[in-house]
């Protein structure tokens, strides 16, 4: 019973594994791993998608649901979308595939844990080899970025830890099945769980635990980058929603109230901190700080239209943070990041490129026929439903703050002068066109993924 | 179907971008005329439209149809865009042509809209298409003029999109049931601070998109900067965007607050009515003129609205039509005016009438249409909302009536300046061809046709009883009307 549900899971393990042999074994220059990788990840990518869902696993320690499966889709593709954009062993180093995929596995037990042993696992298991990875490039940006990542994380890491230590002191278990009849948080209870929500806060980027993020995103190659964005920011995301709207579901009121002015600072840090960067790298880490805020308003308004809302919106940020940074890749060439004079007169260049970072800009300033729209119509909707004016008027405040950030760029693509040239690569054709149509297509027709979601993010107990 | 084809042909624009330059131009004419010809076969079917089931899980549809409010629209819309097209320069960068297409596309579709978030889904996309346009031909401040429009607007539209959720939830509160279809949320009834801020929130965004004063910030450099097709556009078709979504949305949800604001939101009106006229009172500059007597104009249609009586609400719609064939007019006539003396100064310009009689006259038409004689199509859409203003308000009908005294001094001030008087020697400027004469010659018989046959539009906007009619009429749910 247990092998077949978590096949996904099994893939990737053994995925890492033929990959790093083969890295051994092949000659330095071939590009095998990463095909290895590739066809690794897009098999668990498929049988997540085949599986049919079942509860309980290994004593309630995994809980293989459809929310965990979205999870899983969603990890894979940030782990397929970094492979696409570092194919090519010459430049990044032949483990790199491997540490990616091992990544992405992390990622996927943090979807699946329904227990704070396994959660913690899960989440070493994805920082580990992205401290490597950051630190991958050899110049002291990248070492930098490294070294940021490696103490915040550990400290993350060690809060998080003492939090759980702290629940399960007080309550005696760590499965949140079991933390699901809890009323009242007595004082013990109440820091652990204060711990273990600022720990994963740390990995989400919620302001005031943010400030590890732009020098990371900079420093690190821009592939690493990508898979940090979305993959770890949906892993988090997930297992902080799992934790509290399914484990600490009763007492809202706890977290609830203090996790919405998280989220309003969180949206408005974000995007105001962006407005005056002019690194399109750094510029978009701020914008993923904002987007973590988004995610949380829906987490934080804690009902059924919010959860729905927290899970539907980490796919279109995902999609348009992904073609972002693939925009990126094609621009930096052989050198590493992108300013914003960079963009001067792409529309002359290659009107392809400027179309598709176009739509990943609207699609984050949630305009419609993009798929950021329904993602803030949805969290709109999530907020309202609990009653959380408060929250939904500081959304609108916020995005209407990073309007200034996400068309500067567009603005920069129509000016007339000389920026720099792209220079494409196979992967990251796909990686742009697959992230443009999809966010195309949820922007035109969002219902099957809304159906989808509707299902998956339904914890029974939620109002 | 057909309706939905009239939304989605403009998008062909697209096509510009695969064939050489000098084939775009035609490329958008015969896109746009093909959409005129499908508004054609539309003429007389109210009621024809789709609804699908477009987001189930969330109650949302994809609801378009026409009816007596949306079809005339429509129709301006639809003839306003080949003229649009027409008078713009023969080779240009086929994203200009696109541009104008999505913005028709996108208008076309709130007009058509019937329910609440298609509505909203096509009021966001108008702004991205204009956007595009301001950045790139509205001149050297064209960027700035772009970011300007994109936040007031958006500002108005976010503050909307709660309003729109809100909506929503308030009547699956009241009845179990999500949708956000118009006809069924005119029956919601709102309780408590919920009803005034999400009315506001409607207002603000409608007011910044007609535009109204005091919110009217983006308007004197979009229209004073942008080229004289793209003002055209924004002037003719996408003003209307905004005082429709009045008519559209507010009338029939928000009755009761509307009737509570009412000498309020009058006195805003009026305000911005007197405002506009007075600027263009004092304007030097001719295209700005212009663009203020537009701004007092929408407050005039506002006014029509916002009395709250049929009379009112069917001369509002009148005269939106009516405007938009005349401002569109307008503008390309000052048009070929800037381009062929090369100035707007009204002080530079002089006796043009001995030197370009076809201009001259034709200028003539349009502002005597402007301000409102009778037997064209200003003077019935003016009678009407006087007519519900009377009954509403007789201050602010006094107001209005002193405007349109303002409204007659202003434009006989811009035709005598520019047209009459002694010819300047330096002036060198061709008058209009005779493709042009045939292009304002069409519109402007249009405008002689509503100034004599007004029941065109007013003896058919009531079909199907679309909600604002209705409620203004019949008061809400069986309740006192005026």
């Amino acid at each position: 019973m247990m092998i077949p549900t978590l096949e996904p899971e099994f893939l990737m393990g053994i995925g890492v594994l033929v990959t790093l042999v083969l890295a051994m074994i092949v000659r330095r220059r071939s590009n095998v791993a990463y095909w290895s990788g590739l066809v690794f990840a897009v098999a668990a990518g498929v049988r997540s998608f085949t599986l049919h869902p079942v509860t309980h696993l290994a004593g309630g320690m995994m809980v293989v649901d459809s929310y965990g499966l979205v999870v899983n889709v969603m990890v894979i593709a940030a782990v397929v979308a970094g492979l696409l954009l570092s194919f090519d062993t010459e430049r990044y180093t032949v483990e790199f595939p491997a540490l990616i995929l091992l990544a992405g596995l992390g990622g996927m037990i943090m979807g699946l844990a329904a227990n704070f042993i396994l959660l913690f696992l899960g989440l070493e298991l994805l920082s580990l080899p992205l401290y490597i990875l950051a630190a991958s490039r050899r110049d002291s940006l990248s070492g930098e970025a490294g070294l940021k990542y490696l103490l915040t994380g550990a400290f993350s890491s060690g809060v998080l830890l003492f939090g759980m230590a702290l629940l399960y002191g007080a309550t005696g278990t760590v499965t949140f099945i079991n933390y699901t009849t809890l009323h009242l948080i007595p004082v013990l209870m109440g820091s652990g769980l204060a711990l273990v929500v600022v720990g994963l806060s740390y990995k989400l980027a919620i302001v005031p635990f943010h400030m590890w993020v732009p020098d990371v995103y900079e420093g690190s190659p821009t592939p690493v980058t990508t898979f940090m964005a979305f993959g770890t920011k949906v892993a988090a995301a997930a297992a902080l929603l799992r934790v509290l709207a399914f484990g600490f579901s009763l007492t809202s009121g706890v977290w609830g109230l203090a996790l919405g002015y998280f989220a309003v600072l969180t949206m408005l840090a974000g995007n105001l901190l962006a407005l005056p960067q002019r690194d399109l790298k750094r510029l978009l880490a701020w914008s993923g700080v904002g987007n973590a805020g988004y995610v949380l308003v829906g987490i934080a308004s804690h009902t059924v239209s919010g959860a729905q809302a927290a899970l539907f919106y980490l796919l279109p940020y995902g999609m348009a943070i992904v073609l972002a940074f693939g925009v990126i890749r094609v621009l930096e060439g052989s050198r590493e990041g992108a300013q914003l004079d960079d963009l001067t007169g792409l529309v002359h260049r290659d009107p392809w490129l400027a179309a598709a970072f176009s739509v990943a800009l609207l699609s984050l300033a949630g305009i419609p026929l993009t798929a950021g729209f329904f993602g803030k119509f949805y969290l709109i909707k999530g907020a309202l439903q609990g009653d959380q004016w408060g929250m939904a008027i500081g959304l609108v405040v916020a995005t209407l703050v990073s309007l200034a950030v996400y068309f500067r760029p567009i603005q920069y693509m129509f000016r007339p002068g000389e920026g720099r040239s792209a220079q494409w690569s196979p992967g990251a054709v796909v990686v742009v066109a697959g992230a443009a149509l999809v966010t195309l297509f949820i922007g035109v027709y969002p219902e099957p993924l809304v159906h989808y979601v509707t299902q998956a993010a339904t914890f029974t107990w939620l109002r | 179907m057909q309706v939905f084809w009239l939304v989605l042909v403009p998008w062909a624009g697209l096509l510009g971008f695969v064939f050489p330059r000098t084939w775009t131009k035609a490329i958008a004419l015969i896109v746009s005329l093909f959409d005129l010809l499908l508004f054609t076969t539309l003429i007389g079917h109210f009621g024809t439209g789709v609804n699908w089931n477009w987001i189930p899980d969330l109650g949302v549809h994809f609801h378009l149809a026409t009816d007596g409010l949306a079809l005339f629209l429509v129709g301006l819309t639809t003839v306003l865009v080949p003229v649009v097209v027409l008078v713009s320069p023969r080779v240009e960068r086929p994203a200009y042509y696109f541009w104008i297409l999505v913005s028709e596309s996108a208008a076309l579709g709130v007009f058509l809209a019937q329910d609440l978030v298609t509505f909203y889904v096509f009021w966001e996309v108008v702004l991205i298409p204009i956007f595009f346009l301001l950045s790139g031909w509205a001149g050297d401040r064209g960027r700035a003029t772009a970011m300007r429009w994109l936040i007031m607007n958006l500002f108005g539209s976010f503050f909307m999109l709660i309003g729109v959720v809100a909506v929503g939830m308030v009547h699956q509160t009241e009845t179990g049931h999500l949708t956000f279809q118009l006809a069924s949320l005119a029956d919601t009834a709102f309780h408590g601070a919920a009803g005034p801020a999400i009315f506001l929130a409607f207002l603000v965004s409608f007011m910044i998109k007609a535009p109204l004063w005091p919110l009217h910030g983006w308007m004197p450099s979009a229209y004073g900067d942008s080229p004289p097709p793209i003002t055209a556009l924004l002037s003719g078709v996408l003003s209307k965007l905004g005082v429709f979504g009045m008519l559209r949305v507010l009338v029939p949800l928000f009755y009761p607050q509307m009737r509570a604001w009412e000498p309020w939101l009058m006195a805003l009106a009026a305000v911005g009515l007197v405002y506009g006229a007075v600027i263009a009172l004092r304007g030097r500059d001719v295209k700005m003129t212009a663009a203020y007597a537009s701004l007092s104009h929408m407050a005039m249609i506002s006014l029509g609205i916002f009395s709250l009586t049929a009379a009112g609400a069917v001369g509002a719609t009148f005269y939106m039509v009516a405007h938009g064939l005349m401002a569109g007019g307008l503008f390309v006539i000052l048009g070929w005016l800037e381009r062929g003396t090369g100035t707007r100064e009204l002080s530079a310009l002089s006796g043009l009438n001995r030197r370009l009689p076809r201009l001259s006259a034709w200028f003539q038409l349009f502002a005597l249409a402007t301000l409102g004689l009778p037997g064209l199509a200003g003077f019935a859409g003016e009678y009407m909302i006087f007519q519900g203003l009377v009954r509403a308000n007789v201050t602010v009908a006094a107001v209005a009536g002193v405007v349109l005294v303002l409204a007659s001094w202003y434009m006989i001030r811009l035709f005598q300046g520019a047209m009459q008087s002694q010819p300047r020697e330096d002036v060198t400027a061709r008058d209009l061809n005779w493709g042009q004469v045939g292009l304002i010659g069409a519109l402007g018989a249009l405008v002689v046709l509503l100034g004599i046959w007004p029941a065109a539009i007013t003896g058919h906007v009531g079909t199907l009883r679309p909600a604002p009619y209705h409620v203004v009429a019949l008061g809400p749910k069986g309740g006192s009307a005026r």
